[in-house]
């Protein structure tokens, strides 16, 4: 036996094991009936579902040829996730203007082509734009300052 | 006359000065970033949805319809220019769109794309107007087993019509589905699969969702895949195409209207189907049909036509029915819902001023967008030269500001996080996120359809098979299951995939 379509194969045991997981989660509410039906019941029905349809995609591909994983750059997704995460520990504790900063300078590295002028000045009119917009003409209640 | 009567209706409202300069507002900010190359209308509208937050419902619908059709143009001039469809539904309009600019003539393509959408566009608001009405009347005589049964329907049509394995987009809706149910479950109180985090408590947020999966996501993936583009900004020369043109292209501006309209209405169709469908009929019917795909000027005018029609008609089963077609309208369903609308049947009656504004703002923004993007073109064009590296921490900061500020809850900006990170792992797999958009906010609503059903039919599911409608809307699920499984027309559908 031999994986034919690596794609297909992972993205199966990726269903089963989500389907699997609200399954098993699920237990802990309670089932009830067709004619009352309890929060957990739903939940199981489309779970077990997904599971099988996972389970499904994960046996073909032993059966029908298919491109494989393609390759994962390390670089962009890590580093736009590191951005994103940055900006909300930056805004919860520094406020809205450190964050957007931040967001930018860490996010603009995502891309090896980065140079450190235009980030800085990118960062400087984000900060600028969306102070200006989202808090000034919009309103929205973002920190812009460290509180407290 | 009634239709006539409540479109004036309409219009008061979407004519007051304020409702006009956000229509304004919603269309010049979706072209803007509708042009940018690899930002799509469902990644602009949700970029953009935190612009709405601080208005009313009305202004805010309106402002994101403007936004929806402004993206959708703006794709059309950067598929003519840079050959890069900003969309997917701009695809089409790459073919002889760009042989067209290379030839000289973006300027004509650009011009008659702005035409014929406009044209499409007026002739999808009148049937807005005028279907949305009864259909709606129906839908309020739905009970919640044909409800349920109905969003079986449009969940399984939406996957059949969509790209890649039918199977994984299935599962992708279940998955879809479970993440939706995420949070209080509103029958009993129970707070579900929160892992003890009271943030959890009112879900997953929809729009972190829609950002890491159409916003996040997308520029992960342009970033692995840099291609070299080749810009047309030199010679753009008048926008207005030639007395020759306009002939030529008046039958395929109404053809692709006519096919645009239908195909809008259809779950999972939308702008990117009847583009696609518009283009090939175009290209069977048209004569002399020599010029295809070596810069015919029709080639631009009906998929043109076609996916505007289709963009404005796809609000057809989301305003009548509370049902997303495609995740723009899942949007804005979304949109509604952080406005405390619910979405359904009985918006045309309890919100007529939303309902009747919206449609009327339509055809205001179709002349917007004509007389925004026939001069502001060169604008557009400027646009295309900023490049990439420029653009995307900005989408970034305003993915990190929206998540944030639909509640105004940090942790939605680490679930735009862990979202991303899971969008970007199902994408490498070759899983498409749109079903798993519409499941999301189908889930749910099927959830509580499913349960009133059963518990007016004392827990009988074959209450579901045995009222004529609902068994309708289950039959032709499985037919079209059925059909797209069989070889011959899978074989078709991969085809016309392709192409």
């Amino acid at each position: 036996m031999r994986v034919r379509s690596p794609r297909d194969f992972w993205a199966g045991l990726i269903f089963v094991a989500i389907g699997g997981g609200f399954v098993l989660l699920a237990q802990e509410y309670r089932l009830g009936d067709m004619h009352r039906m309890g929060p957990a019941l739903f939940p199981t029905l489309v779970g077990a579902l997904l599971a099988a349809l996972g389970a499904l995609i994960a046996l073909r591909a032993f059966a029908v040829d298919g491109p494989p994983v393609p390759r994962f750059e390390a670089r962009p997704i890590l580093v736009s996730l590191l951005a994103i995460v940055l900006f909300a520990i930056a805004l919860q504790w520094v406020g809205l203007v450190a964050a957007v900063a931040v967001v930018v300078l860490i996010g603009a590295n995502a891309t090896r082509d980065a140079r450190l002028l235009d980030v800085l000045a990118l960062a400087a009119v984000m900060v600028v734009f969306s102070v200006a917009v989202f808090v000034w003409l919009l309103g929205l209640p973002l920190p812009l300052w460290p509180t407290s | 006359m009634e239709t006539l009567s409540n479109l004036a209706f309409g219009l008061g409202v979407a004519l007051s000065w304020q409702n006009i300069l956000y229509c304004f507002i919603g269309c010049f900010l979706g072209t803007l970033v509708g042009v940018l190359p690899g930002i799509g209308p469902v990644a602009t509208v949700a970029m953009l949805l935190p612009f709405t937050f601080g208005l009313g419902p009305a202004p805010a619908l309106i402002m994101l319809a403007g936004i929806y059709y402004g993206a959708q143009y703006g794709g059309s001039t950067t598929a003519i220019l840079v050959n890069i469809p900003g969309e997917s539904s701009s695809v089409v309009t790459t073919l002889d769109g760009h042989q067209m600019a290379r030839r000289g003539r973006a300027g004509p393509a650009l011009g008659i794309a702005a035409i014929g959408s406009f044209v499409a566009g007026c002739i999808a608001t009148l049937l807005i107007a005028y279907f949305a009405p009864p259909l709606a009347e129906i839908a309020l005589k739905f009970s919640p087993a044909e409800y349920f049964s109905l969003m079986v329907f449009g969940l399984i049509a939406a996957v059949v019509l969509a790209r890649g394995s039918l199977v994984k987009a299935i599962a992708m809706v279940c998955f879809g589905i479970l993440l939706g149910l995420i949070g209080t479950d509103v029958n009993s109180g129970v707070i579900r699969f929160a892992f003890g985090q009271a943030e959890l408590a009112d879900g997953v947020g929809f729009v972190a969702l829609a950002m890491a999966f159409f916003g996040i996501t997308d520029v992960v993936l342009n970033l692995e895949h840099k291609e070299a583009q080749q810009v047309f900004t030199s010679r753009i020369g008048s926008v207005l195409p030639t007395l020759a043109d306009l002939r030529k292209c008046f039958w395929s501006i109404v053809r692709g209207t006519a096919l645009g309209s239908l195909l809008g209405v259809l779950p999972g169709g939308g702008a990117l189907l009847a583009s696609f469908a518009a283009y090939m009929a175009e290209k069977k019917i048209a004569k002399p049909p020599r010029a295809f795909g070596e810069g015919d000027i029709r080639g631009v005018a009906a998929p043109e036509s076609a996916n505007n029609a289709g963009a404005q008609t796809s609000f057809i089963p989301m305003l009548t029915l509370g049902i997303p077609s495609n995740p723009t309208m899942a949007l804005m369903i979304g949109a509604l819902m952080i406005q405390g609308i619910a979405p359904g049947p009985q918006v045309m009656t309890e919100r007529p001023e939303l309902f009747w504004g919206l449609i009327a703002s339509m055809w205001v923004g179709n002349l917007m967008l004509l007389v925004l993007n026939l001069p502001l073109v060169g604008v557009w064009i400027k646009l295309l030269a900023v490049p990439y590296r420029l653009l995307f921490p900005a989408i970034f900061v305003f993915c990190c500001i929206g998540a944030y500020a639909v509640d105004n809850k940090v942790f939605d900006v680490y679930a735009l996080a862990a979202l991303s990170a899971l969008g970007y792992v199902l994408l490498k797999l070759d899983c498409e996120p749109a079903p798993m958009v519409l499941g999301f906010i189908l889930g749910p609503m099927m959830e509580e359809n499913l349960r009133r059903a059963m518990m007016i039919s004392f827990g009988d599911p074959t209450v579901l098979i045995t009222r004529p409608i609902s068994a309708g809307f289950l039959l032709a699920a499985l037919a079209l299951l059925i059909a797209i499984a069989l070889p011959a027309l899978r074989a078709k559908r991969e085809e016309a995939m392709q192409e």
